[in-house]
Order: C-alpha cells, then structure tokens, then sequence
C-alpha cells in the first residue's frame, strides 16, 4: 500500500464560492522526493495542509473524499496524532519557532508528546546532528540567520520521528547559497532515512536536480505528474507558466540537432552529451576581434546618485556598511547581489534617507542629501519593499494608490489622472474598488509597486522583487522594468535571483560584508567566478556551461538562452561539415 | 524605553545567572523590602554596598550602569522636587539633613532599579516560566508568556520596517497637530495589527503541527533544582530581613552623616 493515498479529494475553504483543489487522485510511495509546483494559487499550499489533516479540521470548509496517511484516515484522526506521522513546515521561519532557544525548540514537540528528559535529549541530539545545527544549539533563536532558522524548523520536525516532511517554499527568504544548502539537508533525509519528502517550490532550477517525481498543480487540479525530465520538457508545463530550467530549454531548443536522446536536467549532464557532438578548438576561447562591449563601453548619463565612503552601524555597534563607494547613473539599470546580511538593503535605505550615514555622504543630482527630508528625497526615490503587507493599509485599491500622491500634496486633479495612469500600467484597473487585502500575493504586489509608481519618481528602488513569485509574474516584471527603461527611468534592484539577472542583463553591483566587492556588466561579473564565490552568488546556468566549455573555443561570458543556442547551433553545424 | 530596554535578559554562565530563579526572586524581595522599610541613607548605602559586588559577579556591569543611566532622569528628578517642596515646606532653610533626606530617596529609587535590573538581566525567560510552572499556572498562560518574549524582537523588526516604508511613500510622521500626529500612525498601526492577526494564524497553525496539546501531561526539557548554592543564598537573604526588621524595631535610629547644619 502507498504511503500516502489520495483519492477524490476535493475541498472548499469557508465563504469560498469556488473549491481550492478538486478530484485529486494521488499515491505517493515510501521514500519518494517529490516538488509540487504550478501557478501561484493553484492549490499547492491547500493539497499539503491535507495531508496533516489542518484541512479540514483547523480550516473547517467542506471536505469530500479520503487522504489516508501513513494508514490512518485524516478524517478520523487529529492533527496532533497525524503531526507524529506527516511533519508540515511553513514558508515563514519565524512563525514556527516558539522557544527561545535553539535546543529548547527542537524539543517543543516532544514537550507536547510527553517525553521523558532522557528520551528528549536523545532526539535533539540526533536531529541536530543531521540538520547540521548541533553547534547552534544553545543559542538563541532570534539571533539565528534565514538558514540556520529554516534548518531549526526542520530539526523540531524531525526530533519527532515523522516518516514523512512537506515544507512549503522553504527556501524563499534564502540566498542561492542558503537554499542550496537547504535542499542538501533533506537530500540526505532522503537518502540515508528514506524520509519520503514533499515540497512546494518556484525555484525549479534549484530543486529539479534533487527530486525523483514533479506534480504540477493548475487551479486546484492536478495537470501532470512524472519524471523531472518527463514534465519539465512538456510544452503544457511550459505554457502553464513554471519556469523550466535553462539548462534544459536550451537543450530543447537544440532538439533538431538529435543530440540529446533524453533531456538533460544539469550542467553536468548537458556537458557531457555536448562534448561527444562538438569538438576542442586549438584556440582557445577566442574572442570576435572587435568586442562591442568594450568598444562602445557602458555608455553613461550623468551621475544620479553618488555614494563615497558610507559608512553605518546599527545601533550596538553592529557594523552594517564599511566604506562603500558607488556611483549610480540617470538610466541605469543596476541590480545590487551579495548574501544575506551583506548590507544591500542598508545600502538602499540610504538612498532617501531612511537611514542617515554614520560618516560619508550621499549626492544625489549633485547635491548632499544631509539636510533634506525623507519625503522630499522619496519624492523623487521610490522605494518599494520586499513584502507588501508591510504597507497595504487602505480600504480600496483606488485609495492605497493615492495614500502617497496626498502625502506630497500634488494636486487633486492631477491625483485622479496619476491613479488611473498605474492602474492601467499594472493591469490592476478591474481591482479599484476592491479591498488590497482581498488580492492575492502577487497582486498585492503589483498594488505596492503602482502605489510607488503612481508619482512618477525618477528612481525607482525595488527590494527582491521576484520572491515567492513564480515564473510567469516575473516574467511580466521584466517586460515592465524594460519598458520603465524605456521612459528613461533608473532602476535599482536589490535580488538574489540569477537567473531573473541574466535574463535582464543589468548592471550588477556585488557586495559583501557591508562593501561594493565588484560592479560590472552582467557578462563581466558573471565570469569572475572569484568574486561571486565571495558574495555567494551562483553563477547562472548557462554560464556555468559555457566556463566549461572554453577548450571548446566557444567565448565563457555567456548569461542567456538565446546567444548561447546561437554559439552551439553554429558550432554543431561546423561539427558536422 | 532605555530604562525598559537595558532590562532584557543577558546571556551568562555566572553563580548569580544559574541561581534558582525562585531564590533569586526571593533575593529582590529582600533588597526590595529593606529599602523600603528605611529612609535613612546608611542602610540604604550597606544594601547597595551588597548589591554592587553581585552586579560583578554576574559579570552585567555593562547593563546594569545602562539601566542605572536610563533610571537617571527619574533619579534626579526625585532628589529635585524633595529638594524644592521640603525647602518651602520648612520656610525657606536649606539645612544639611534635607539633603541628605532627599538622596536618600534618590538612594532608595536606585536601589530598586538594580536590585530588579540585575534580576531581569540575569535570569532568562525560560527559567522564569518554570518558575511559573512550578507556581502551578496553568501551561497555556506561560506559553503566552514565552511567545510574547519570544516575539518582541520579530514584531520591533516588523514595525521599522513598517515605518520605513510608509515614510518612504512620503508619510510624515511628526508633521502637524496633535491630532494629525495620532492619525499619522494608522498607516503604521494597521498593517502591523493585520500581519500579527495573519501571523496568529500562522502560529496556530504550526502548534497544531507539532502536536500542541497532545496530552495533558507535557513534558518539559528544563527542570528547576535547588543545589547548594541557592540554599546557602536562601538562607543569607532570610538572616538579611530578619536582621533588617530587628535593627528597624529594636535599634536606635540610624546616625546621620552629614548633620543638621545649614548649606550656605
């Protein structure tokens, strides 16, 4: 019998009209690793509190069909009896740990069960020893990073023995670095426990190398279920808007050349199946002999904002910024990178003022920004933050828009015409009247950007604009920074995102330890491998590929899909002659 | 606010942090009683005499002389007005025993606030709940205890990061009226009361998840034991009171120190 048992469910939240999963028919085996994915809003996050038995019994709404666990009915069974089988974590850390120290939190649950001391100690012992937290574990848990939390949260799952761990987007709030790490932690659960796994996930480049099964869920339904290789390389996928890996849309793309008899799902594997096809060249890496980078350089407006010498602490003495100096162009388009804790959104918060420098000064269009306002700078620089429940507080979307354009006295009138200008220009027009909070995740962060938008700044600040988004919503986040770009708007972004990078091909400033490390173009800064080790960044696909493809005369600063099918279409073909 | 501030608890290994929270409770006590069963200032000064080694010992020197600064503006303020209402009440004589009264209520204030600094710096809010635990309070009242320590500093977080994106859509916070002034944090207020009802939620969520209320005899990790140490402080701070009532009934009043003659 399968481990989890899924048959005709389909469920309905309280005061919904429409049902949030429906007829879902699903066997999951002992020992699987399993990513559940599709659009935002697609019933994902509803499937899994299922399995627990949260739905229905935390949620109430209406129920029909079975999810049987581990052998037992979750209709017969309580949460607390199912949470010793089916370990549910949540997308935020911070809500889930409830002690005050590391060891004493892994013991929550076993608190909760009655264990003796002894039998306790045992568990943390060993959970932390697997999550890799055992020298975390008198500390305190506010003081914990992203990671370290997320790797907490697993632990208190796992003390108590659970056959099998759903994490829902675990890895949201982390640095590339940080979720790999992550995912490294239920691999080996996986492996070496045979802990069958199930998550939630949009960073699908990060996660199809570790899973054996994908679901795909499409309102409330399952679309597709198979092999990684199987459904990523579905046109249907594709066009349901989750983002494939690049890696593999390349090889796609390449199909005609019959090269790849399955599809290749890493950089490993795209390499050795390229390199029986194509042959070393003697000349190695060989540039075209004019590079029009170089010839026509970064061409630069005039300096906007300039930054030298900022330095800033947080208040005891933590040191956030050590001598950053950094020059921000009318026009540019910069995207700040660096680890967790780096001090990017410091950096950013200096911009209007936010924050005032502990030493060093600000300009911006030439003037020191000491003495002015935060209103008067965010007149001009529009900051908007990562999370838009952070600042969504009207009734109507119509009047979150206008909150701003009040607080800067622009003229009635004119409030009207700006209002209507960014609801148009997001696509939120259908949602005037209606309550922010009503939206969903990604609409509401469209509400939070129009709301900046809406007074036309000449700087606009965007805060890890694609988290927790899936790949559709940031695909139309790109085309509307490139056409921000396009009415001559400077746009900085603050992201962990590789691949939204390389894609966009901004300007990259990487920080770390509160300092600019290096800046360049995207094809610079993508090649210096050193740096972007320092800053904990990874390199994005394709250029992965293509670093290792340099004995192969093929130039190594390649960031995106389409030149690089361009390079190997050419090189295959040559091949061939 | 520093004055709250500097109270929070201070991650230590000392005798005075692994004491047992209910003796070191019963400790305060004592320090809290016998300043104020006196007003002279010479007991006054031998219990801060006997406190200050103990902020040593406990190795919070720092935070305590944090708390004692915070307490600052309170402290003057109380040796000001005694200074100025006795003045008139006594027709207009600055004598010396007036001063001295009046510091020793200043004394008195400065005395309490170590005595609770050092015991909130020093004991961590785990052992405080146990202390509660044992106290026989029920277990739902000392997780809302825990949880509500536990999220000060995630809520402080939430609320700048708020107030930084509210001021940064132009809202001005210290701009006008009284009034504006107070409707000037509803944008600051209301998504902070809507997250922690969605993070309530959250929270609930993820208890039920980890078996919360899953029998009714809970276990817990941490355990409160009396070793020899807490006795032997149990006993002192017992001989201490005892001592303390019998000099306040039996003994002559404490000497002045610095007389009655006039200041100028």
């Amino acid at each position: 019998m399968a481990l989890i048992e899924v048959k005709d469910l389909s469920y309905t939240y309280p005061q919904a009209e429409q049902p949030a999963i429906k007829n879902i028919n699903l066997e999951i085996n002992q020992g699987e690793f399993i990513l559940l994915t599709g659009p935002s809003g697609c019933g994902k996050t509803t499937f899994c509190r299922t399995l627990n038995g949260l739905i229905p019994k935390f949620y109430n709404g209406e129920m029909t069909g079975k999810v049987i666990v581990n052998g037992l009915d979750t209709a017969d069974h309580s949460t607390m009896e199912l949470a010793q089988h089916v370990g549910l974590i949540f997308q935020n850390p911070d809500n889930q740990i409830f002690a005050l120290t590391v060891e004493k939190d892994i013991a929550f649950g076993l608190e909760n069960l009655g264990k003796s001391k002894p039998e306790m100690y045992k568990e943390i012992d060993w959970a932390a020893e697997v999550t890799g937290i055992q020298e975390l574990r008198h500390r305190a848990t506010h003081e914990l990073s992203g990671g370290q939390k997320q790797r907490l949260t697993i632990a208190s799952v796992l003390a108590m023995h659970p056959k099998i761990i759903v994490m829902d987007e675990p890895t949201s709030f982390l640095d590339p670095v940080g979720a790999e790490h992550i995912f490294d932690v239920l691999n080996q659960l996986n492996q070496e426990l045979g802990i069958t796994i199930i998550i939630i996930e949009h960073r699908i480049d990060i996660a199809a190398k570790y899973v054996d099964r994908i679901i795909v869920f499409d309102r409330g339904e399952v679309r597709s279920d198979g092999s990684p290789e199987e459904i990523l390389s579905n046109e249907d996928t594709r066009l349901l808007g989750v983002g494939i890996p690049r890696i593999l849309t390349l090889a796609k793309r390449l199909k005609d050349e019959a090269i790849f008899d399955n599809n290749p799902l890493t950089v490993d594997h795209f390499y050795d199946k390229i390199c029986t096809v194509i042959q070393p060249a003697s000349n190695k890496n060989i540039k075209p002999p004019f590079d029009l980078d170089e010839l026509s350089g970064e061409y630069h407006h005039k300096p906007l904002i300039e930054i030298s010498d900022l330095y800033f602490d947080y208040p005891g003495n933590v040191t956030a910024l050590q001598g950053v100096n950094l020059t921000i162009h009318d026009g540019d388009y910069v995207a700040i990178m660096g680890e967790n804790g780096a001090g990017k959104t410091t950096l950013v918060k200096h911009f209007n003022g936010l924050l005032r420098p502990k030493s060093g000064n600000i300009r911006f269009m030439g003037e020191d920004i000491k003495d002015k306002s935060v209103a008067q700078l965010a007149r001009k620089i529009g900051l908007v933050f990562q999370n838009p429940d952070d600042q969504l507080f009207e009734e109507t979307v119509e009047k979150e828009i206008s909150f701003a354009l009040h607080n800067f006295g622009i003229k009635e009138s004119l409030i009207e015409k700006r209002v209507n200008w960014a609801l148009n220009l997001l696509d939120i027009g259908k949602y005037r009247e209606k309550s922010p909070f009503a939206l969903s995740g990604g609409e509401r962060k469209r509400v939070a950007l129009a709301s900046v938008l809406a007074w036309d700044p000449d700087v606009l600040v965007l805060d890890e604009p694609t988290i927790g988004q899936d790949y559709g919503q940031k695909e139309r986040l790109r085309h509307f920074l490139m056409q921000l770009r396009t009415q001559g708007k400077t746009v900085v972004i603050v992201t962990h995102d590789v691949e939204f990078v390389a894609e966009s091909q901004p300007h990259i400033v990487l920080m770390a330890d509160g300092n600019v490390v290096t800046e360049g173009s995207t094809k610079q800064i993508m090649t210096t491998t050193e740096a972007l080790a320092r800053c904990s960044v990874a390199q994005p696909e394709i250029t992965r590929l293509f670093t290792r493809l340099a004995d192969y005369g093929l130039p190594n600063d390649v960031v995106d899909v389409d030149e690089a099918y361009d390079l190997l279409n050419r090189k295959i073909r040559e091949a061939r002659k | 606010m520093s004055l709250l501030e500097s109270l929070r608890f201070t991650r230590g290994d000392t005798v005075i942090h692994n004491l047992d929270p209910r003796v070191k409770f019963l400790m305060t006590l004592v320090f809290f009683s016998v300043s104020v069963m006196f007003m002279d200032i010479v007991p006054l000064l031998l219990v801060f005499v006997v406190q200050i080694p103990l902020v040593f010992l406990a190795k919070v020197t720092n935070e305590w002389f944090k708390s004692i600064k915070g307490a600052g503006f309170i402290a003057s303020f109380i040796f000001v007005t005694n200074m100025i209402s006795f003045y008139y009440f006594r027709s207009g004589a600055l004598t010396w025993d007036l001063v001295e009264y009046s510091l020793a209520l200043t004394m008195r204030f400065i005395v309490l606030v170590t005595s609770f600094s050092l015991f909130f710096i020093t004991t961590s809010p785990d052992k405080l709940s146990l202390a509660l635990e044992k106290a026989r309070i029920p277990y739902e009242f000392n997780f809302a205890f825990i949880t509500a320590i536990r999220f000060v500093p995630v809520l402080a977080d939430e609320a700048q990061t708020i107030m930084d994106a509210q001021r940064s859509r132009g809202l001005e916070l210290d701009k006008g009226n009284f009034l504006t002034r107070i409707k000037n944090y509803i944008p600051i207020l209301l998504p902070l009361i809507i997250n922690s009802i969605r993070r309530s939620l959250e929270l609930a969520e993820a208890m039920e998840s980890r078996a919360f209320g899953a029998t009714e005899n809970r276990t817990n990790l941490y355990e409160l034991k009396m070793n020899n140490i807490d006795v032997m402080v149990l006993v002192v701070s017992v001989i201490l009171l005892v001592l303390a009532v019998y000099a306040k009934l039996y003994l002559p009043p404490f000497p002045s120190l610095l007389g009655n003659g006039p200041v100028f």
